[in-house]
């Protein structure tokens, strides 16, 4: 079982882009679980020190998976992010 | 994946309406059809007031669909095809590309409140300080894409350039400024992460998606923006509807023009929140009732310090921060209203 770290990165109270962005990460998410791979999605705050500590400046929405800032000011399309995921997943060792 | 062709068949569609919406602007312009309303204050007399909005929104929108549909879609495009990832890594970087990147590259960021104050916060705690933040966030409202098309549409081309250099002047002066005051200097000490912070290569890997789902992404940003901003713009206009039917020419010749007019368009303009936009079309009303062209600029200028985005930014820099720049601001605003009242001779 492989696990998946997914960042939505937005402002906080979160914005409407964000929020969409939030809602087709999470989908994407659901399908992926019958792929046998747990998918974490997360919000996270964009002006936090600790998002700016480890991206630097970013346009929200963003989208990070495993660490690696893959979206930055839009928002993305449900098979974008699951193959984004899918990616992220091999670059994983199994164990 | 639909598939190449169908993806080049898409945009390809999506192209020609961009041509479509560039070219009827150009069209526009070439049989000299007015993009602007063209009913004059005097005009509103013959009406009944609950007439009066219905024949003030009829002349906006059926003049002015043209250009806020160019200049919603213009907006959505650049934002989208604006190297971003270049932006972040460069704000991160130094001083003098902040300051740069700043007053260049903000203008080409429609704002919406949701890009506006993280990104404010988001140069500050990478380390490129306090002063470019804070050009950053003057220079945004003032001079966006969609404000200046806006405003050389309806009101002059004249007024929109000279929009953008003060606004620019004003930035960085209050940037600089900013950053030399000891309480700015504390809040750029106090969430400075580390000299060495700020993404690197590693964590930044931005997928570039095929051109036809940039354009559809460019468009849906666009549409966002007209959700964002058109309720309160039409709002905006019943009201202006109203003002400009109502007021007598008199009041606004006796207070709006000379020296006393930039004061009070100046004073005005900050906590009178008009929503983006509205600002452009009461700024014209009043213009054509008998404003001075000076205090319209003083007018105009006041959009950045208003009280939600003041108290946006308080909540990142402190309010000694926030009083500082709008102060800075709000000089600067009747500084230039007065300058340009001189030079042109219609203050």
């Amino acid at each position: 079982m492989k696990e998946i770290k997914v960042e939505v990165i937005g402002p906080e109270p979160a914005c409407v882009r964000c929020q969409t962005a939030k809602k087709v990460v999470e989908k994407a998410a659901e399908r992926l679980k019958q792929a046998e791979m747990t998918v974490k999605v997360e919000k996270t705050n964009i002006v936090s020190k600790e998002v700016v500590s480890k991206y630097g400046v970013l346009f929200s929405p963003a989208v990070a998976v495993n660490g690696v800032v893959k979206i930055m000011g839009r928002v993305p399309r449900e098979e974008e992010v699951e193959r984004l995921i899918r990616e992220a997943a091999e670059k994983v060792p199994s164990n | 994946m639909n598939g190449s062709l169908a993806g080049k068949i898409r945009t390809a569609l999506l192209l020609l309406s961009v041509i479509i919406v560039v070219g009827l602007l150009i069209y526009s312009r070439i049989m000299a059809y007015s993009l602007a309303p063209t009913l004059q204050p005097a005009d509103f007399s013959k009406y009944a007031w609950y007439e009066v909005p219905f024949y003030y929104l009829w002349d906006y929108i059926s003049h002015a669909w043209i250009c806020l549909l160019f200049a919603f879609t213009a907006a959505g495009l650049v934002y989208e095809f604006t190297p971003k990832e270049m932006v972040t890594r460069y704000m991160s970087s130094s001083r003098v590309a902040g300051y740069a990147i700043g007053t260049v590259l903000a203008p080409f960021f429609t704002v919406c409140s949701c890009t506006m104050v993280p990104l404010f916060a988001g140069i500050l705690y990478a380390g490129a300080g306090i002063g470019p933040a804070i050009t950053f966030l003057l220079m945004a409202p003032a001079a966006n894409i969609l404000t200046i098309l806006i405003t050389g549409e309806f009101i002059s081309w004249e007024i929109a350039i000279v929009r953008i250099i003060v606004s620019l002047i004003t930035a960085v002066f209050a940037g600089v400024i900013i950053a030399k005051t000891p309480w700015g200097k504390a809040i750029e000490k106090e969430h400075q992460i580390s000299q060495n912070s700020g993404a690197t290569q590693q964590t930044i890997e931005i997928v570039k998606p095929p051109l036809d789902e940039r354009l559809i992404s460019a468009l849906k940003f666009g549409g966002y923006l007209v959700k964002q901003i058109m309720p309160f713009f039409i709002v905006g206009l019943i009201i202006v509807g109203y003002v400009t039917a109502y007021t007598p020419q008199e009041i606004v010749e006796g207070y709006l023009t000379g020296v006393t007019g930039v004061l009070i368009a100046s004073v005005a303009a900050g906590p009178l929140y008009t929503p983006t936009l509205v600002e452009i079309v009461l700024g014209r009303s009043l213009l054509q009732l008998g404003m001075s062209k000076a205090a319209l600029l003083s007018w105009l200028m006041g959009q950045p310090w208003d009280i939600p985005n003041m108290m946006a930014v308080s909540k990142v820099a402190r309010w000694k921060v926030v009083l500082t720049y709008a102060f800075i601001a709000w000089a600067c605003s009747v500084a230039f209203g007065l300058l340009y009242g001189i030079i042109t001779g219609s203050l």
